[in-house]
């Protein structure tokens, strides 16, 4: 019989106990559709060790992202509860955070409490609605401390207003954990009928954590946007490196597809600067290659750059840090201008795109006001117009698109990826829902790259299951493992995301199901090619 | 007592033109923010050389803010149930305020010895609508576990005041003025009008009260929720896609902000210098 869930209140934040508030279990979870629903059931994490959970704080949930260690003594806390506290006065001033102060005022004063996001929450709803994970639950700790300990309203109308939650360090070191189990895919903020936005909520809260207090994951802070500014790239690739690449995919495109093509690098006044997010060099080189195939075979006027910022796409201060963000923005950009391109276009890297094109938008001025345009309206118009030759039959094998979240809702690039694939794959399926009303991949917001102690298994049972069981239902009629099956991920962190549960799920062995991005397909396609792009070879 | 409460009536007008216009000029020099959007569908983005593609029109932007307030579209389209009886509240509400309008300006200008019973039918009908909106909502957030998760008890109180505002107006209407419209009309025709003193200072209690209910909604406006519906739309919080142009006025601005002192203090950070600076730096 399932245990009756102890009901978790907003105060509960405040406990001091070592204890986790929540421990999400097996009967917790949101039923898998098959194969998966008759899986002996794995925990969703497993607990820490007993130094780790003595040097750490885990009192959220029994997860660490941030290996956020604890205080030695009560001065320690004392300051650290200060230090946030003076976040928070920061996060709400229109000089020191004039960049996002605006909309998250609104978020924090336009929720009316309807709690119609809810539903809308993967992480919430995978769980097994537990209540930490609601969307509303951090925001209104946090809308509630704002007007205790900033606003300070009268002790009788805080009462009347709820306003009654303890600023201690637990309740600090809860919320620098909860920042993290929010993707920002904001499908809360896409649901909310008053456009209060969650996601933000949880972003600025990740940026006081990072600007004020220093404190951010070591994935996205020293080995991400502080390395990218040191070397060139999170990847940590050097320049040198960077070119020894693309002499590797010259000769691979060679070896492999019988097609000797010079990949242009460096090179002055073309008309495009093509970047990658420089994983992909790393995890999935067949990307870059394709885009190359394809840009030589249009006879586009392109370049790749080697300059140090300009072979990486990603930006990691997009989901946490301010700062970070625009530094790494105008090196970025600086690269392009040096170059005397006319644009610059993002390949499939979802952040990039939001960050690079949208965010960033509002932070270049003069001549570091730069055109900057997603890969995705450039490839419709090449494969629309006849640009390339296809042969759509090379792809006749279920294809199952995945929208990033960055792209799609955040963007409202929509239609040009779907118009590709209805041209270039005959069995291409929608997941149910898709399009602005998508589920994040699970990965988002650096989840994918976050492998702090349990943070993985947290991630892929819980943050990926709404798209696990999305790509399953979308697969049922063929789920026969003669039949090859391929997700189309046209973003870097969610093609990560993807290829860490259909692994850990053994979906390819068992059930052909595999993952890429879009322009391998397109590659896939192209009449003359020796032999198919699509290697089908797990990676 | 009826001083009292004429002060309290003209001087809650009076504090809700100020507070509103203090609250307007705040969100008006507010600094401009990042793109943060979302999108409900395509956007310019899927364009080729978007920066140079027609956006939507202010125009555009305004038909469809109208049409979210009047049928509550958003409500409607991603929470049905709790949409019925915030609709017929909503709804309520918005035939009330014509109500008062039409009161107001046919008092002056209609032949009130001849009004009909349109008036009252009317007014009746939306006070029931809104009353019967306002008790639904009431009881969801009573009886609904999701409804009732963070919702505070001065809300609660504040259904239970709309309720008692709106008896009060029935009271006012039907009671006092004995559902007489031609009554009712030259009431108002006086007040408006400023033509019986008497009236005004010595006011009866139905009308008295439904004033002090007035007043006490005139003070509480400008800090509600209403507000921040329509300035969501004022900062473009959804769909905006309108680029920063070189030498435009979204330029200037920006370059006005980056001319800020940067105050955050972890050790990544430089405190002290400015945005321009700070961003051009290596950390």
């Amino acid at each position: 019989m399932k245990k009756e869930r102890k009901k978790i209140r907003l105060q509960d934040i405040s406990l001091r106990t070592d204890e986790p508030l929540v421990t999400v279990t097996l009967d917790d979870l949101m039923p898998l559709p098959p194969p998966l629903d008759l899986q002996e059931k794995k925990f969703p994490y497993s607990t820490l060790s007993e130094n780790q959970k003595k040097g750490y704080e885990c009192s959220l949930d029994g997860v660490s992202a941030l290996a956020l260690p604890k205080p030695k003594d009560k001065e320690e806390e004392e300051k650290l509860v200060e230090r946030f506290l003076s976040g928070l006065r920061k996060l709400l001033s229109q000089n020191d955070n004039w960049l996002f102060c605006q909309p998250l005022i609104q978020s924090l004063e336009g929720c009316v409490r309807c709690q119609t996001c809810s539903d809308a929450c993967p992480i919430y709803v995978s769980s097994g609605k537990q209540e930490i994970y609601r969307p509303t639950y951090k925001s209104e700790i946090l809308r509630r401390l704002i007007n205790r300990y900033v606003k300070k309203r009268h002790k009788f109308l805080s009462k009347l207003m709820g306003y009654d939650i303890e600023l201690n360090w637990p309740t600090v070191a809860r919320l620098a954990e909860l920042a993290y189990r929010c993707s920002l895919c904001r499908r809360c903020a896409q649901q909310c009928p008053l456009g209060s936005d969650n996601g933000l909520i949880g972003r600025e809260l990740r940026k006081l954590f990072s600007q004020e207090m220093g404190i951010a994951p070591k994935e996205l802070h020293d080995s991400g946007t502080v390395q990218q500014l040191r070397v060139g790239a999170s990847t940590g690739i050097s320049s040198a490196a960077f070119q020894g690449m693309v002499e590797f995919m010259e000769d691979e495109i060679e070896e492999k597809w019988g097609r000797r093509i010079k990949i242009p690098i460096d090179k002055e006044e073309s008309d495009i600067l093509l970047i990658h997010n420089s994983g992909e060099f790393m995890s999935w080189i067949e990307n870059p290659m394709a885009f190359a195939i394809i840009f030589e075979a249009a006879g586009l006027s392109w370049t790749l750059s080697s300059e140090i910022y300009g072979y990486e796409a990603t930006n990691y201060g997009t989901w946490y840090d301010d700062v970070q963000f625009a530094r790494i923005v105008i090196k970025q950009v600086e690269v392009a201008r040096k170059l005397k391109v006319k644009k610059m276009v993002m390949g499939e890297c979802g952040h990039a795109h939001k960050g690079l094109i949208v965010v960033a938008d509002r932070i270049l001025v003069d001549d570091l006001n730069f055109p900057r345009e997603s890969f995705l309206p450039l490839l419709e118009d090449l494969i629309l117009h006849g640009r390339l030759k296809l042969d759509p039959q090379k792809n006749n094998f279920p294809v199952v698109l995945h929208d990033p979240c960055n792209v799609v809702r955040l963007m409202g690039i929509v239609e040009p990826q779907r118009r590709i694939l209805k041209e270039i794959s005959p069995q291409f399926r929608e997941m149910e829902p898709h399009g602005v009303e998508n589920y994040c991949c699970g990965g988002g917001s650096g989840f994918a790259i976050m492998n702090s102690m349990n943070f993985r298994q947290w991630r892929e049972n819980i943050s990926s299951r709404m798209k696990l069981k999305q790509i399953l239902e979308a697969f049922q009629d063929v789920m026969d493992p003669s039949i090859r099956k391929y997700v189309c991920a046209p973003c870097s962190n969610c093609k990560g995301a993807i290829r860490d549960i259909l692994n850990t799920n053994e979906l390819w062995e068992k059930h052909g199901i595999y993952y890429g991005g879009l322009v391998e397909l397109v590659a896939n396609a192209m009449v003359d090619m020796k032999r198919p792009f699509i290697e089908w070879e797990w990676r | 007592m009826g001083g009292l409460i004429l002060f309290i009536f003209y001087g809650s007008i009076l504090f809700f033109i100020i507070a509103t216009a203090i609250r307007v000029r705040k969100f008006v020099n507010a600094p401009l923010h990042l793109h943060w959007e979302f999108y409900k569908g395509s956007s310019v983005y899927e364009l080729i050389e978007w920066w140079t593609k027609k956006r939507s029109t202010f125009g555009e932007k305004l038909w469809s803010m109208f049409l979210d307030l009047l049928f509550l579209r958003e409500f409607y389209h991603r929470n049905r149930r709790f949409w019925y009886p915030l609709y017929l509240f909503h709804l309520g509400l918005y035939l009330l305020i014509l109500w008062h309008a039409w009161l107001f300006i046919s008092a002056v200008v209609a032949n009130v010895e001849t009004a009909s019973v349109f008036g009252w039918v009317w007014g009746t009908f939306a006070t029931v609508l809104t009353f019967v909106g306002g008790a639904g909502i009431l009881w969801m957030r009573m009886m609904d576990e999701e409804l009732k998760v963070s919702y505070p008890p001065i809300h609660y109180i504040k259904w239970i005041f709309i309720l008692l505002t709106l008896l009060g107006g029935i009271y006012a209407v039907d009671i006092h003025f004995k559902s007489s419209m031609p009554t009712l009309l030259k009431y108002v025709r006086e007040q408006v009008t400023f033509a019986n003193f008497e009236h005004k200072l010595h006011p009866a209690f139905g009308p008295a009260l439904h004033i002090a209910f007035a007043s006490a909604w005139l003070i509480y406006i400008p800090f509600s929720h209403v507000f921040q519906l329509f300035f969501r739309y004022y900062h473009y919080l959804r769909w905006d896609d309108v680029p920063n142009l070189r030498g435009s006025e979204i330029e200037r601005r920006i370059k006005e902000h980056l001319e800020l002192p940067v105050t955050w203090s972890a050790p990544h950070i430089q405190s002290g210098k400015r945005w321009r600076e700070v961003a051009s730096e290596l950390k």
